[in-house]
């Protein structure tokens, strides 16, 4: 089908008329070699996709960002006549903000507990991740159904999980504080112990995520030629060794991609949280997510809550923007 | 263009204008409800349940006493309270409230402040004024104007206990006197029986603020509480309310953080538990298990401490200003200010009517006691959990000082964190 802009610009007045000396150069030539590009004769495709992307994503994050910097409480409409950075200075330092008579604590709390969980489980859910491809990769029989088991909890809801998991907890009846009785610890209190209860939200993410992980690694596995096992068997390499220093080196690009999904999805755990306790997680288990909820939907400070918004975005950027430029460089984009 | 390849051109402009046409008409369709002669809007999340049964029954009540008001009830599906708060903001945001919503009253109200009207005088007359005691009065005020009617009172300052369990133990409830005595009780309950003396449920905050409140209220009487939902809280009644919570969670059953409020309620039923310190909410699921009687199998006193007080948790319809159904709405929230309307929906709730002229005589025998605590009261303070006696941002703070008990149990530091709640 013919493409409209070339209709269009033929029924330009000045368009091209056939010239046997070959023409000159023109102002209306150089109209023409810009709708002749490439980009602007694919516009129809890219231009309306691009600007619903545009609106409702980045729109919407920029209409985040400037709403932050208004004082927007409960109803009504925001004033953006007055933008200031106080909420974030009172994210970072604390104190009370020109739009609450109450003092507002910052977030360095919520702030430590999401690095830590999303280190923490993104570490330990690659790890074991990658144990259990090099595993299911060994062409043990029922792999399919292995793999399928693994990958099983990734597809249920964070809502399902975190009830799941607080059944698991239980001291009582748990199946974790059974398994520990059996070796002789417990039973252990787990869901409002302070000291276990990130690491026990951390587990619980693993257990749900780890089969993602096993998944991205086995298809690097797999990816893998049956020579370099061989070469470095020939060689004399221990499994261990082969491992270590021929294959795992090989699985960069997977570990960067599912470390991407991994900590994004640690990020915005908020589901698992709020289905477990609530909106009050508690001082050692309350993340960005839960915070920034509790800012904007209990209280209405809606200003607060974009600020926390941002910094958690911001967070997100600086995991995923060095993956997206490693792509681009490695040409991969 | 010609006749002959005209088919396939046409028509696939046909599909184009098509599709068009279906596209403007969806966008116009999200702008253009709130059309107010579709009835009564009234949005609320009671979509199962005793909740359910007795929405339902007061608008057949209503609609049986007003058959000329047409109604558009509308459960917020998979609601909460929360997310029914996040419709009613998003609605109140783009100038399209309903008639009405379910919603805590006192200072709850105040999180939509500016979007309630006055109505005194055209629901809130003297019929009403003259029969609602002055702590439910009170809580139906904003800022000093009368702008929601509550229509049921659920009690928090009970102790729920298993008769036999109770009995084994030779303990007479009736003879606690103050918040020490229970947990007294409770040792002697697991000197004697196997139960766990105290069911209660740790993964949420809002049993163990609820029961704080209660405690609070005994420790440092009906003067104290007021003033700490002041925000001139003594801080030693405070801690020393904690402390009974503390001493009482030696008898929390061991998975208390496991569990939530039907399991521990459950306990109780089964004779694995003695005492629940509960809304009234847990006599419903009492009331359906014919082998677990009340007077029988089970008791309520009012908590220890606390006699002369009950401790008021509301549900109300408040009158929205932009009304979209100004005239019907008001008949309909005077219908909800009637004893009639009340007592169709506080039979299924199982809560108690606000109005103190109700006939109780259709509602169980339990409700029927209640009631009369409640006539006889001589206060009627607002629960703090439960969003009548505090701000929302406060009581934000409130839950997450007690967030932060429930991991560590520290009463001192807990006690500072809800007397800052208010600065």
């Amino acid at each position: 089908m013919r493409n409209p802009l070339t209709v269009l610009r033929r029924r330009l007045p000045g368009g091209r008329d056939a010239r046997t000396d070959g023409g000159t150069a023109s102002a209306a030539q150089e109209s023409e070699s810009f709708l002749d590009r490439d980009s602007v004769r694919s516009a129809p495709f890219w231009l309306p996709p691009t600007l619903l992307v545009g609106v409702f994503v980045y729109g919407a994050i920029g209409w985040n960002v400037l709403l932050s910097l208004t004082d927007f409480t409960g109803l009504g409409n925001p004033d953006y006549s007055s933008l200031d950075f106080e909420n974030y200075v009172i994210a970072f330092q604390g104190g009370t903000p020109a739009w609450s008579d109450l003092t507002v604590d910052p977030i360095w709390n919520s702030f430590q507990n999401t690095v830590v969980l999303v280190v923490g489980f993104a570490a330990v859910c690659l790890v074991l991740g990658l144990l259990l491809a090099i595993l299911v990769d060994q062409e043990i029989r029922f792999e399919n159904t292995f793999r399928t088991i693994y990958l099983l909890p990734m597809s249920l809801s964070f809502v399902v999980t975190a009830k799941f998991w607080l059944y698991m907890y239980n001291p009582q009846t748990g199946l974790i504080n059974i398994a520990l009785g059996a070796v002789g610890i417990g039973p252990v209190e787990i869901v409002q112990n302070p000291d276990l209860k990130l690491a026990a939200i951390a587990f619980a993410l693993v257990w749900q995520f780890s089969g993602y992980a096993m998944v991205v690694y086995l298809a690097g596995l797999r990816a893998i030629p049956d020579s370099h096992f061989e070469a470095a068997r020939v060689d004399g390499a221990s499994t261990v060794k082969m491992y270590w220093r021929i294959i795992i080196p090989q699985l960069r690009t997977a570990t960067v991609s599912a470390l991407v999904v991994l900590t994004v999805f640690a990020l915005k755990a908020f589901d698992f949280l709020f289905s477990m306790y609530g909106y009050q997680p508690g001082p050692s288990a309350d993340i960005l997510a839960t915070r920034m909820v509790r800012e904007a939907y209990s209280n209405g400070n809606w200003a607060y809550g974009s600020a926390i918004a941002v910094v958690l975005f911001l967070m997100a950027l600086a995991i995923v923007s060095p993956y997206i430029y490693s792509q681009y460089k490695r040409g991969a984009l | 263009m010609t006749a002959q390849d005209g088919d396939s051109g046409v028509s696939r402009r046909r599909v184009l204008q098509g599709a068009g046409v279906a596209a403007v008409a969806g966008l116009a369709g999200c702008g253009g409800s709130g059309d107010s002669d579709s009835g009564i809007e009234l949005l609320h999340a009671w979509s199962d349940g005793d909740g359910n049964a007795a929405i339902g029954a007061l608008i057949e009540g209503f609609q049986e006493a007003h058959p000329d008001v047409s109604f558009a009830e509308e459960p917020v599906n998979g609601a909460a309270r929360s997310n029914l708060d996040q419709v009613i903001q998003n609605r109140l945001q783009s100038s399209n409230p309903p008639s009405t919503f379910q919603t805590w009253p006192g200072e709850t109200l105040q999180k939509f402040g500016d979007a309630y009207a006055d109505i005194e005088g055209d629901v809130w007359n003297d019929d009403l004024k003259n029969n609602y005691l002055a702590g439910p009065k009170k809580q139906a005020q904003l800022d000093g104007t009368y702008v929601t009617v509550p229509l049921n009172i659920h009690r928090i300052n009970n102790l729920f206990y298993n008769k036999n369990v109770l009995d084994s133990a030779g303990v007479d409830p009736s003879s606690l006197s103050s918040p020490s005595d229970v947990v007294d009780a409770c040792a002697t309950i697991s000197q004697e029986t196997d139960a766990v003396p105290f069911a209660h449920q740790t993964s949420g905050a809002w049993s163990t603020v609820q029961l704080w409140e209660t405690i609070l209220l005994a420790e440092g009487g009906i003067g104290g509480y007021q003033s700490f939902i002041e925000g001139n809280g003594n801080r030693s009644s405070v801690k020393a309310a904690l402390d009974s919570v503390v001493e009482l969670s030696e008898y929390y059953p061991s998975d208390a953080s496991s569990i939530g409020f039907t399991e521990a309620n459950t306990m109780v039923m089964d004779g694995d538990a003695a005492f629940i310190h509960q809304g009234d909410w847990a006599a419903g699921a009492y009331s359906g298990d014919d082998s677990f009687n009340y007077g029988d199998q089970w008791g309520q006193v009012t908590y220890p401490g606390t006699s002369g007080s009950y401790l008021l948790n509301m549900d109300s319809f408040p009158y929205l200003a932009n009304n979209p159904t100004p005239e019907d709405t008001k008949t309909f929230l005077s219908y909800c200010g009637s004893a009639e309307g009340q007592v169709l929906f506080n039979k299924e709730k199982g809560s108690i009517p606000p109005r103190s002229d109700a006939d109780v005589s259709q509602l169980n025998q339990f409700q029927q006691d209640q009631y009369e605590d409640f006539n006889n009261a001589e206060n009627q303070p607002p629960s703090i959990q439960h969003g009548l006696a505090v701000p929302p941002g406060v009581a934000t703070n409130i839950g997450s000082a007690f967030s932060g008990f429930l991991e560590n149990y520290d009463a001192g530091a807990t006690a500072d964190a809800l007397i800052d709640a208010f600065n």
